[in-house]
């Protein structure tokens, strides 16, 4: 006997719930792309100092799971620096961007380098300085061809902001505990909540499906998976 | 300036060590039965009936794109309900299996469609069946593109392998949190978590380089 009722019954609490998750999500990519841009930039420091940190950080970031994270920052790094406790939202909000930048940082480095020799060549023999080689030439493409992994990146977040739920911010996974907890028709629940991300996740993965067949993506002088690790 | 007071870490080791087994365990469990359901996976996907390449590529897709803490939390809460107890653990290990596996068989994907299919073509023309064609053509060579991204999913898994504490598992970020809470000393315990967790990560990414340099073959470059 299955309870689909109680998705109907709590379906504005649900939708409250998504609202959240999404604002999370958002605001989160928002912030990881502005500080992954800085950090892949640092990256490419002269400074050997500069550039080590970014390494140092984006390496040591991505070799953490995140709810260690989520939970450091809400319960110990928040609070012992602001000395009061932070809220659900806003610690979930800065443990993601500390999160998703690092792995942004490395999406922009290889949209970077993915950049042909070539092209850049041809641009200095036309006469263009470095500065026009960047906003004319490499950054018009390093940018298209990072759109496929920023959005998949951002469906790993989306993903991901389940794991606020576990600090108590009532966002979508949380909504739906609230709900089963209550009620104790934990498959229903589960599978609705499940298929709202999924449809929201595949949704997003199948427009940047689209864009990747765009021309100039020309994917045969791409290095190929992983080859750049 | 926080007193930061390695003592209570020092105290705390075995505990932690217990943690750290069991996350290994569920970890390299996992990974093995993730890379077994991935092979299959993309087995059925490039080379099964229509049938089988539907159930390939729904599965892929769902488990794609739910998050593994909702895949967790159902295996855990429903299956009961239809008559399948399995012990945390195992609800743990079977979730996290079920999501590298996903993960793992577009990595093999991936590896697949960068050898030419003129080999396939090849090999059904010299008589081999389609597995035959898999096994003994299409995954040597794909096997050396694939090591690199095939290590970060094992160290996805370890890292992903965390969640399980919220079915009550007793693993290394349960110990560590668990820790942090009694204690109320969240920087020691949870840096210490983080170096552990680096360490166990690192170590698989090293193996994985000694891995890819084995696999190389000598005067020939792996590009796809």
């Amino acid at each position: 006997m299955m309870h689909w009722i109680d998705i109907a019954e709590n379906y504005d609490f649900l939708m409250k719930g998504l609202f959240i998750t999404l604002k999370l999500a958002l605001v989160s990519v928002s912030g990881s792309l502005l500080i992954g841009i800085i950090l892949g930039v640092l990256r490419y420091s002269k400074i050997f100092l500069i550039s080590w940190l970014a390494v140092a950080y984006i390496e040591s970031v991505r070799s953490i799971p995140l709810i260690l994270f989520i939970v450091f920052i809400h319960f110990g790094a928040l609070p012992y620096l602001t000395g009061e406790s932070s809220s659900f939202f806003y610690s979930s909000c800065v443990a993601f961007i500390i999160f998703t930048s690092a792995y942004i940082a490395e999406i922009i480095r290889s949209g970077l380098n993915s950049v042909e020799r070539g092209h850049i060549d041809a641009a200095k023999s036309l006469g263009l300085n470095r500065m026009q080689r960047l906003s004319y030439i490499i950054l018009p493409l390093a940018v298209s061809r990072m759109t496929p992994a920023l959005v998949s990146q951002f469906i790993s977040l989306i993903k991901d902001t389940s794991l606020a739920s576990t600090i108590g911010l009532i966002e979508l996974t949380r909504s739906g505990e609230i709900i089963y907890e209550r009620t104790y028709h934990e498959t229903e629940i589960l599978i609705f909540i499940a298929f709202i991300y999924f449809v929201i996740c595949f949704g997003l993965s199948k427009l940047s499906a689209i864009w990747e067949t765009k021309p100039y993506m020309c994917t045969e002088h791409r290095e190929p998976i992983g080859a750049n690790q | 300036m926080y007193n930061f007071d390695t003592s209570v870490i020092l105290e705390s080791i075995p505990f932690l060590i217990e943690g750290i087994k069991i996350t290994l365990f569920i970890s390299v469990i996992s990974s093995i039965c993730a890379f077994l359901i991935g092979l299959i996976t993309v087995f059925f996907r490039t080379m099964g009936s229509k049938p089988l390449k539907f159930i390939a590529v729904s599965y892929v897709e769902i488990i794609r794109n739910t998050p593994l803490l909702i895949q967790l939390y159902f295996i855990y809460k429903s299956l009961p309900a239809i008559g399948l107890m399995l012990p945390p653990i195992g609800c743990g290990i079977l979730a996290l299996s079920l999501y590298t596996g996903a993960f793992i068989s577009e990595v093999l994907r991936a590896g697949i469609n960068s050898v030419a299919s003129e080999q396939y073509q090849a090999s059904i023309s010299l008589g081999l069946s389609k597995f035959q064609t898999f096994r003994l053509v299409i995954f040597p060579q794909a096997i050396r593109i694939i090591i690199p991204p095939l290590g970060s999913q094992f160290i996805n898994a370890i890292k992903n392998s965390s969640l399980v504490s919220f079915i009550s598992v007793t693993d290394l970020f349960y110990r560590v949190y668990k820790g942090a809470v009694d204690d109320f000393r969240f920087f020691e315990f949870f840096i210490t978590g983080a170096l552990i967790y680096m360490m166990l990560t690192g170590t698989v990414a090293l193996l994985t380089n000694i891995f890819e340099n084995q696999f190389k073959i000598q005067g020939r470059s792996v590009k796809a």
